[in-house]
C-alpha cells in the first residue's frame, strides 16, 4: 500500500512541478482530490501511519491533520480557520464545554458508541454531556505525576511534588509550556484537594501563585512538546512539571533512563476526546473511525501509539492489551487490581481530571503563567 | 517629451503600490485596528477599546520581556560585528581575489539551509551529553550548561546573522581605496591609527548596516530562544506565540507587535541616520 | 607570509568551522540509526531518509514548497524589477516613501508578519490556502529582488536606452531590446534567490498554510511534535536542493557574462 501511494504521490508532484510551471498557483486544487481527505485537529501523533494508515487503506481515506499543543492553542486554530475546516477535532476533555459554547461542534449519536464497554467511571464524562445530549467520546487518557531522571533521583523522593524543589536539580526542572498541569500539580502539593485542584478559592489560588514563584530558581526551561523529549533524553533536564508517562513511556522504550510515577499527593489525569466538527458532511465515516479507534485494536495502537502513550478508558481495552503485550499492560497498569491501575487510583481519591479553574477565569491563569515565566 | 499622459512610468511605478498596499500596508493597518479589539468566547470584536493596550503595557512580564529582547538585540549587533570584524578584514586585505570570492560564496551557503535544522543540530551539539562537552571534557573541562540559557539564544543569533554580518563588512572593507591606507602609512600613521582613523571610518556604511541587520534579525527571531534558550525569560517574539496561542487574544499580541514595530523603527531610522549623516 | 596572516587565516577557519559545524553536524546525524541524537554515534543507515520519503505527506509538502516557491519568485522578481527599474529611471515627489514602502518588509519581525498576513487573507478568504503563502512570500521577496536588480541596472550606462530611442524605438521597444536583456543575470539571481527564501522560510508559511504544508512548516512541526531525524534528512533534501538551484543560477550568470 505504501509502495503505490509512493509512486502515485511523485506522479502527483511531478505534474504539480509542470503545472507550477505555468505559475498558475491554483493547480494544486486538481490534485487533492481522489481519496476522501478527512481534516482532523490533534495533538501531535494522532493522524500518523502507526495511528490511521490502516483505516486509510481500508477505506480510502486519507487523513489531513493539523497539531496544536495545548487547549488554548487548538481553540486558537479553529477560530481563524472557516466554518467546516476540521471534519474530526481530538479534544482535550476539559475544552469540550468551550467548543460546544462556541458552537464548533456537532451533537453526537450516543446508541451508535459502545458505552456499555467504558469501565464507569467513564462513561459519563464531565462535561461530554448536557443531560442526555453527547458532545464528545473519551478515547484515551493518561496520568501526570513527577517525572524525573532515574540515574539522579530515586523513586521515593518522587513520590511528592516537593521533589521539585530538590537540590538536587536545581537549575535542571523542565516545565511542560502549558500552565493548567504545572498549575495543578502545585495546587495539589498545597492540598487542594476537595472538590479538584483547579476549583480553588481565591486566597488558596494566591496561595498557588506564591508557591509556584518559589519555584523558580529551580526552573531550567519551557519546552513544547518535542523540546519536552529531547531535554530529558539528553539530561538537560533531570525533571519535569506537568507531563507524565506519556512522554517518559516512550523515552523508555528508547532505553533513557526516566520514569514517571503518581506521587502522595495524587495525580491529574488527561483525557483525550473526539467531536465531530461543526459542518462536516463526512459524518459516516467519522463515526467509523471513531468506532474503530475505540475497538479493541484501535485501543491497541492508541496504547502504543509512537507519538505518545494513552491509557484505555474501555473494559475490553484492557483485555486486548493484556492479550497483544502484557509487559505493556503491566507497566501501565492496565490490570485490574493492579497498584497503578487508574481505576484503583481514581477510587483512592488519587487522581483528579484535568479541569479548567473553575472560580478564576482561564486568562488569570494564562497571565500568571506568562508572569511567572519573565519572573 | 510631450505633455499628454503617458502609460509608461505609471506601469513600472504602480505594481509596488498596488501589491504592497494590498498585502503589506493592509496587514499592518489591519494589525493596528485589531489592537483595539475585543475578544469574547474566544472570538475577536471589532470595537474601539484601549484595554489591550492598557492590560499589556501594565504589565511587568511585557516589560520584563522587552528589555530582555532589546538587550539580547543589542547585544547580537556588537557581539556578531566584533567577531566578524577580524574576518572581514582579513578577507578584504589578507586573501587573494579567488579566495575572497569563494568565502563569500561559502558564506552564502547557509542562506540555503534551514535555520530550523541548524538550530535543531546545535541542540544536539550543546547539549550537556553533546559533542562539544565531550571534547572539552578530554581537556577536563566541564561539563557546562549551554543550552537553555543566554549564551544558547546567542549561539543561536550568530548562527543567523553571522554570515550576513561578515558579507556587508567585507564588501564596504573591500571598496576602500587602497591609495588612502598607503598614504596613510606613508605619513607615518601606526597601524592603530590606520584602522581607527582610516579604515573604519571609511567602511562606516557597511559596519552599521551589518549591526542593524543583526540586531533586526536578532529582535524578531523566535527558534534561537525558544529551542536554544529554553524560553528562559521568554523574549518578545515568544511572548507574541504565547499571547496567540492563549485564548485567542490576538489583539494583545497585536498590542505587542506594534510596540516591536516601532523599536524597530527607531533603530533603523537612528542607523540610517548614523551611517548616511555628516560626513567628515 | 606575516605571522598575522598565519592568525588571520586560523580565525578565518575557526568562523567557517561555525558556520558550518551546524550544517554538517544535521548532515551526519541525518545518516545516524539513534532515535536521539548522541555521542557516540550509532550505525550508519540511510532508515530516515526511507521513513520520510515514504510518506507522501513529505512528498506532497515538496510539492507544495515547490509550486509556492516557483510562483512567489515569478511575482517577486516582476514586482523588484518593475520598482528597481523606476527609482532607476525616475525621480518624484514622495519617492523617499515610495522606496520605503519598497524595501521596509525585511525589517518586520516574521512572526508579526505571519501575525498579520493571517488575520488580512483571513479576511481576504484566502488564508490556508497556496495563494496565501505565495502572497506572503511575494512581499518578503520583493525587496530582495529590487535590490539585486537595482544594483545591476546601476552599471547600465542611462544613455544606452536614450540611445535605443533616438533610434526611433519606441520605450517599450527600448526596455525589450536593451534593458532586460541588459539585466537579465540580475532577473535570474533574483529569481533563484527569492525562490530559496521561499523554500527556507516557515514562520509567516506556518501561520498561514493551514492544512497545507510547505517542507519547512513540516520540519516545524517535527520540531515540536515527535523530535525525530527525520528532521535532518529532509534539512539535507533541502540544502541539496537549493544549492543546485543557486549553482545553477550562478552558472548561468557566469555564461552570461563571459560571452
Amino acid at each position: 500500500m505504501t509502495r503505490s501511494t509512493f509512486t502515485l504521490s511523485r506522479r502527483r508532484l511531478l505534474a504539480g512541478a509542470a503545472g507550477a510551471a505555468l505559475t498558475t498557483p491554483m493547480i494544486n486544487r486538481a490534485w487533492a482530490a481522489d481519496p476522501v481527505q478527512i481534516n482532523m485537529l490533534a495533538w501531535y501523533g494522532h493522524a500518523e501511519p502507526d495511528i490511521v494508515a490502516e483505516f486509510e487503506a481500508a477505506n480510502n481515506v486519507k487523513f489531513v491533520p493539523k497539531y496544536y499543543a495545548g487547549g488554548d492553542n487548538m481553540l486558537g486554530l479553529i477560530a481563524q480557520s472557516p466554518p467546516g475546516t476540521y471534519d474530526l477535532i481530538l479534544s482535550d476533555a476539559e475544552f469540550v464545554q468551550q467548543l460546544n459554547m462556541a458552537g464548533y461542534i456537532e451533537e453526537m449519536d450516543p446508541s451508535l458508541y459502545p458505552f456499555d464497554d467504558f469501565w464507569p467511571e467513564y462513561q459519563k464524562f464531565p462535561g461530554h454531556w448536557t443531560d442526555d445530549q453527547l458532545w464528545s467520546v473519551m478515547v484515551r487518557f493518561g496520568l501526570l505525576g513527577v517525572s524525573y531522571n532515574s540515574d539522579v533521583m530515586t523513586r521515593e523522593e518522587a513520590m511528592s511534588y516537593n521533589a521539585f524543589w530538590n537540590p538536587k536539580i536545581t537549575g535542571k526542572l523542565g516545565h511542560f509550556d502549558w500552565h493548567l498541569p504545572s498549575l495543578g500539580q502545585i495546587s495539589l502539593l498545597n492540598g487542594n484537594r476537595d472538590p479538584s485542584p483547579f476549583d480553588i478559592s481565591e486566597d488558596a489560588w494566591e496561595a498557588v501563585m506564591e508557591k509556584t514563584l518559589s519555584l523558580k530558581p529551580q526552573v531550567g526551561g519551557y519546552f513544547d512538546y518535542g523540546g519536552t523529549f529531547a531535554s530529558l533524553k539528553n539530561g538537560e533536564m533531570l525533571a519535569m512539571a506537568g507531563i507524565g508517562d506519556w512522554i517518559t513511556g516512550v523515552l523508555q522504550k528508547d532505553g533513557a533512563p526516566v520514569a514517571s510515577v503518581i506521587p502522595e499527593e495524587g495525580g491529574i489525569q488527561w483525557t483525550e476526546s473526539y467531536s465531530i466538527g461543526k459542518g462536516t458532511t463526512k459524518h459516516e465515516i467519522i463515526n467509523k473511525f471513531i468506532n474503530y479507534m475505540l475497538s479493541p485494536e484501535g485501543q491497541v495502537k492508541s496504547i502504543k501509539m509512537a507519538a505518545y502513550p494513552g491509557l484505555s478508558p474501555l473494559k475490553s481495552g484492557w483485555k486486548a492489551i493484556q492479550e497483544a503485550d502484557p509487559a505493556e499492560a503491566k507497566r501501565s497498569g492496565l490490570i485490574e487490581g493492579d497498584d497503578q491501575s487508574p481505576i484503583k487510583l481514581l477510587s483512592e481519591g488519587r487522581l483528579f481530571f484535568r479541569d479548567i479553574p473553575r472560580q478564576q477565569d482561564l486568562e488569570d491563569w494564562n497571565d500568571f503563567w506568562s508572569e511567572y515565566k519573565t519572573a | 517629451m510631450s505633455k499628454r499622459f503617458e502609460a509608461y512610468p505609471y506601469v513600472w511605478r504602480l505594481p509596488l503600490l498596488i501589491w504592497q498596499g494590498l498585502f503589506f500596508v493592509g496587514p499592518l493597518i489591519l494589525m493596528v485596528a485589531m489592537s483595539f479589539w475585543l475578544v469574547r468566547n474566544y472570538r475577536m470584536e471589532p470595537d474601539f477599546v484601549l484595554k489591550n493596550w492598557d492590560r499589556m503595557l501594565g504589565r511587568d512580564y511585557f516589560w520584563n520581556a522587552y528589555w530582555v529582547t532589546l538587550w539580547r538585540a543589542t547585544l547580537a549587533g556588537v557581539l556578531a560585528s566584533l567577531i566578524a570584524f577580524p574576518a572581514s578584514y582579513a578577507l578584504a586585505f589578507r586573501v587573494s581575489e579567488t579566495t575572497r570570492r569563494w568565502a563569500i560564496f561559502f558564506l552564502i551557503v547557509p542562506f540555503f539551509t534551514s535555520y530550523l535544522v541548524r538550530v535543531y543540530a546545535w541542540q544536539v551539539l550543546l547539549a550537556e551529553s553533546g559533542p562539544i562537552n565531550a571534547v572539552l571534557g578530554f581537556g577536563g573541562l566541564g561539563p557546562f550548561t549551554m543550552l537553555n540559557s543566554g549564551f544558547g539564544a546567542m549561539v543561536g543569533y550568530m548562527t543567523l546573522v553571522l554570515p550576513l554580518v561578515v558579507i556587508l563588512q567585507t564588501f564596504s572593507l573591500a571598496a576602500i581605496d587602497r591609495n588612502l591606507i598607503e598614504a596613510a602609512w606613508n605619513l607615518g600613521a601606526s597601524p592603530r591609527e590606520t584602522l581607527f582613523q582610516v579604515i573604519l571610518p571609511a567602511a562606516r556604511i557597511g559596519l552599521i548596516l551589518g549591526a542593524t541587520f543583526a540586531f533586526i534579525l536578532s529582535f524578531g527571531d523566535f527558534v534561537s530562544p525558544f529551542y536554544l534558550g529554553g524560553s528562559k525569560p521568554p523574549t518578545l517574539s515568544i511572548l507574541i506565540i504565547d499571547t496567540t496561542k492563549s485564548g485567542q487574544q490576538w489583539p494583545r499580541a497585536a498590542v505587542v507587535a506594534i510596540m516591536m514595530i516601532a523599536t524597530l523603527f527607531v533603530a533603523a531610522f537612528a542607523a540610517v541616520g548614523a551611517a548616511y549623516g555628516r560626513r567628515k | 607570509m606575516r605571522p598575522s596572516d598565519i592568525a588571520f587565516r586560523l580565525y578565518l577557519v575557526a568562523l567557517f568551522t561555525f558556520v558550518f559545524l551546524p550544517i554538517l553536524t544535521s548532515m551526519v546525524f541525518s545518516l545516524n540509526s539513534d532515535r536521539f541524537p548522541t555521542v557516540p554515534l550509532g550505525e550508519v543507515t540511510t532508515h530516515w531518509y526511507e521513513t520520510a520519503f515514504s510518506r507522501p505527506e513529505v512528498w506532497t509538502a515538496f510539492g507544495n514548497s515547490l509550486i509556492v516557491a516557483v510562483c512567489a519568485a515569478a511575482l517577486s522578481t516582476t514586482l523588484g524589477f518593475v520598482t528597481a527599474y523606476t527609482d532607476f529611471r525616475y525621480g518624484f515627489r514622495f519617492k523617499p516613501a515610495y522606496l520605503a514602502l519598497a524595501l521596509l518588509p525585511p525589517t518586520i519581525p516574521l512572526v508579526i508578519m505571519g501575525l498579520a498576513m493571517l488575520a488580512w487573507l483571513g479576511r481576504l478568504g484566502i488564508s490556508g490556502t497556496l495563494p496565501g503563502i505565495i502572497v506572503a512570500h511575494t512581499v518578503m521577496g520583493a525587496p530582495f529582488a529590487m535590490a539585486i536588480c537595482r544594483l545591476r541596472l546601476s552599471q547600465m550606462d542611462p544613455a544606452l536606452e536614450a540611445a535605443a530611442w533616438n533610434l526611433g524605438a519606441s520605450q517599450w521597444r527600448a526596455m525589450r531590446a536593451v534593458v532586460i536583456p541588459f539585466c537579465l543575470p540580475a532577473l535570474i539571481s533574483a529569481y533563484c534567490l527569492t525562490a530559496a527564501v521561499s523554500f527556507d522560510e516557515f514562520i509567516v508559511a506556518w501561520f498561514v498554510s493551514g492544512l497545507n504544508k510547505t517542507v519547512p512548516v513540516m520540519i516545524l512541526e517535527i520540531l515540536q511534535g515527535n523530535v525525530d531525524p527525520q528532521i535532518n534528512a529532509i534539512g539535507t533534501v533541502v540544502f541539496l536542493t537549493s544549492m543546485a538551484l543557486v549553482i545553477i543560477a550562478q552558472l548561468l550568470i557566469l555564461r552570461k557574462t563571459n560571452a
